[in-house]
């Protein structure tokens, strides 16, 4: 049968306990309602919250760090349509957690591949994240990205600026990691107004294309290994590539 | 005339770019709560210029004024180029701006000499004293040493910096007679001698450091090179030896001609993929080369010391150990240890290889896998190279500097 959920990780996990205890026997799963509904059954599966713990706590029990991450990785690859793998990762793990390994399985292979392009956006996303000071000092920065990588940024960038206070803006998601003296978290963003830079930010920017321009060596141009590199679309918000 | 930061930025970046020591990977993560700045261990690009290369550090002359006259050098005293340069505040300013808004990931600190070697050598330490002690500042730092500079100097640029480096610039002490005069491969390499010295006294790790050659100004073959590399290696004085395919920046008679030659930048490609093999893949400089010999312009270095050692092939994916699998030509380590893993769980064939991602373009001359192998081309060198050859254009013309410079798959 077809399982309807609302997408959150809660959800996901509430699905999961369904499953369990229901025996469900499962053919996909979606986040939205199918426009057309041939044949199939389908069951919509309602976040619940004790279910969810409950889960959450057997998987705790269960799996080994990496493995919760994995399972916490793959949730965060929102683009994709990873529920299938993932209960079959859940799946295989509560019967036999060797099996985890055996990356000849299909399913566990996805997941595998799927972590490893989340980790990479991630580190990718480390290096191409701009942030621009505002009046306030605050540090801000905006970003778009296939993945739901605002949890490793804020983290990243908590060792980082010391005491700065600093917002990352998820602008798809409406998501902000915020951090000062007071908050570190990650916020939904209901309304949002556009902020007033300091000073001195154009005059960074505009020192920073000039550094930029003056590290390239004229007798190796090579844009197309450039771009390949930093593909357009992560050039939105890096001022360097703004004429 | 008076020229404004930005000026000053764009000569003092220019003349620091043919610098090719960017990478900032494999320093510890030393973060402290509260404090600006940690470097992360992996290395983190920040952008990539229109040639193509990594940015993620300031790299910056703290002046382009010099009292010597090497040859090759932009900044060389003979030149008539607009001189400048920075206060190290200015600098170290510009360094947090910068690294605050996430340009980048630290500091790459070179000089011309002004004045003498102890002179430059302080100014560039002051900026590094105000990074660390005024600023706190944590992140990556690497600065070049000074040959000629006092111990003591030297000394706390090793305890202030990530990295310290100092370039050879020159593969032979005769090429450096000729084209750099005031310099000699034993004074280029005792800052680094010393620097080594004073870091193992503090600690049980040394710094790590790295050094750059310039290739294709001088007469020396790729064995000489790479042999060169391998010592420096094996005496664990350099973490990384960087190539530079010499770019013409100056007339000299000695060196050659601007016009006529372009930076050879396939040759610097190879060197650095045979450079990988010595690091990682556990070859040894005589392996790859003999002696006089050039690297091959047509076949990757292990793809042709495969060529030349075929006894030694097809190798048994499913038995042979890591060590082995990694001399398979287009068998990286990643690739090696995805075979480890999965030949746990059953015995692979060609079609299980594919399924892990790893490349039988060239693997497949040179392995049995389960029932597979491949059977049209008979083991001879010549086959296997014209099958090579026609499989496409990228065996013959590389993307330069494509991604087994930073992954070293081969
Ligand atoms: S000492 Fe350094 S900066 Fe001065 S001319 Fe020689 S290479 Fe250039």
């Amino acid at each position: 049968m077809i399982l309807l959920y609302d997408g959150s990780f809660e959800g996901f996990l509430s699905l999961v306990y369904e499953v369990y205890y229901e025996k469900l026997h499962v053919s996909s799963i979606v986040k939205k309602m199918p426009e057309t509904l041939l044949f199939e059954r389908f069951h919509e599966i309602f976040t619940d919250e004790a279910k969810a713990r409950k889960v959450l706590e057997a998987i705790t029990k269960h799996f080994t760090k990496e493995q919760q991450r994995t399972i916490f990785h793959t949730v965060l690859c929102d683009t994709r349509e990873y529920e299938m793998a993932l209960l079959e990762y859940i799946r295989i793990g509560f019967k036999n957690k060797k099996e985890l390994r055996n990356i000849n399985n299909t399913n566990l292979f996805y997941i595998q591949n799927l972590e490893k392009e989340l980790l990479s956006l991630v580190h990718k996303m480390y290096g191409f994240t701009r942030f621009e000071e505002l009046e306030d000092g605050t540090l801000y920065v905006k970003i778009e990205t296939k993945f739901n990588i605002v949890p490793f940024l804020g983290e990243h960038f908590c060792k980082r600026l010391g005491n700065i206070p600093f917002i990352i803006h998820d602008v798809k998601r409406s998501l902000a990691f915020v951090k000062n003296d007071t908050l570190r978290e990650i916020r939904s963003i209901a309304s949002f107004v556009a902020p007033t830079f300091s000073n001195e930010e154009e005059n960074f920017k505009v020192l920073w294309k000039s550094f930029f321009k003056a590290a390239a060596v004229e007798s190796r141009y090579n844009p197309k290994l450039q771009q390949s590199w930093v593909p357009l679309l992560y050039r939105t918000y890096m001022s360097e590539f703004q004429v | 005339m008076k020229l404004t930061t930005e000026d000053k930025l764009s000569l003092l970046a220019g003349s620091a770019k043919y610098d090719v020591s960017c990478s900032s990977s494999g320093s510890e993560n030393n973060y402290k709560t509260g404090e600006l700045g940690c470097a992360h261990n992996s290395g983190i690009c920040h952008s990539f210029t229109s040639d193509g290369r990594c940015v993620s550090l300031l790299k910056v002359l703290l002046t382009n004024v010099c009292i010597y006259d090497c040859a090759y050098c932009i900044n060389r005293v003979s030149n008539d180029t607009p001189r400048t340069a920075f206060t190290p505040r200015e600098l170290a300013d510009l360094t947090i701006n910068f690294y605050k808004r996430n340009y980048i990931e630290g500091l790459f600190l070179s000089s011309g000499i002004i004045k003498n070697e102890d002179h430059t050598m302080s100014l560039l330490l002051q900026t590094l004293r105000i990074l660390r002690h005024e600023y706190r500042f944590n992140g990556y730092i690497h600065v070049k040493l000074i040959p000629g500079a006092s111990k003591e100097l030297i000394e706390e640029a090793t305890l202030l910096a990530h990295r310290v480096s100092s370039n050879i610039e020159l593969p032979s002490s005769k090429s450096l007679a000729l084209l750099a005069p005031d310099k000699t491969k034993e004074k280029l390499l005792s800052p680094l001698k010393h620097a080594r010295g004073i870091s193992l006294q503090r600690s049980a790790k040394p710094i790590s450091m790295s050094t750059q050659m310039i290739i294709g100004a001088t007469s020396e073959s790729d064995f000489e090179i790479l042999k060169l590399s391998s010592a420096l290696y094996d005496k664990a004085l350099l973490k990384r030896v960087y190539y530079s395919a010499y770019i013409a920046v100056n007339n000299h008679k000695y060196l050659p001609v601007p016009e006529l030659s372009k930076p050879p930048l396939l040759r610097e490609h190879r060197l650095y993929q045979a450079d990988w093999l010595l690091r990682f893949y556990g070859f040894s400089y005589d392996e790859i080369l003999s002696e006089n010999q050039n690297l091959d312009i047509q076949f990757d270095p292990k793809t042709f010391w495969a060529l030349s050692n075929l006894h030694l092939f097809p190798i048994d994916v499913n038995h042979a150990p890591q060590e082995i699998l990694v001399r398979i030509p287009g068998i990286g380590i990643r690739g090696a240890l995805k075979i480890l893993q999965a030949r746990r769980f059953k015995k692979l064939c060609f079609e299980d290889l594919a399924q892990l991602k790893i490349s039988l373009k060239k693997a497949r001359y040179f392995i049995i896998a389960g029932k597979d192998f491949h059977r049209s081309s008979s083991l001879y060198t010549e086959k296997i190279k014209l099958a090579l050859i026609h499989q496409g254009s990228n065996i013959i013309q590389p993307t330069l500097f494509d991604t087994s410079i930073y992954t070293g798959e081969l």
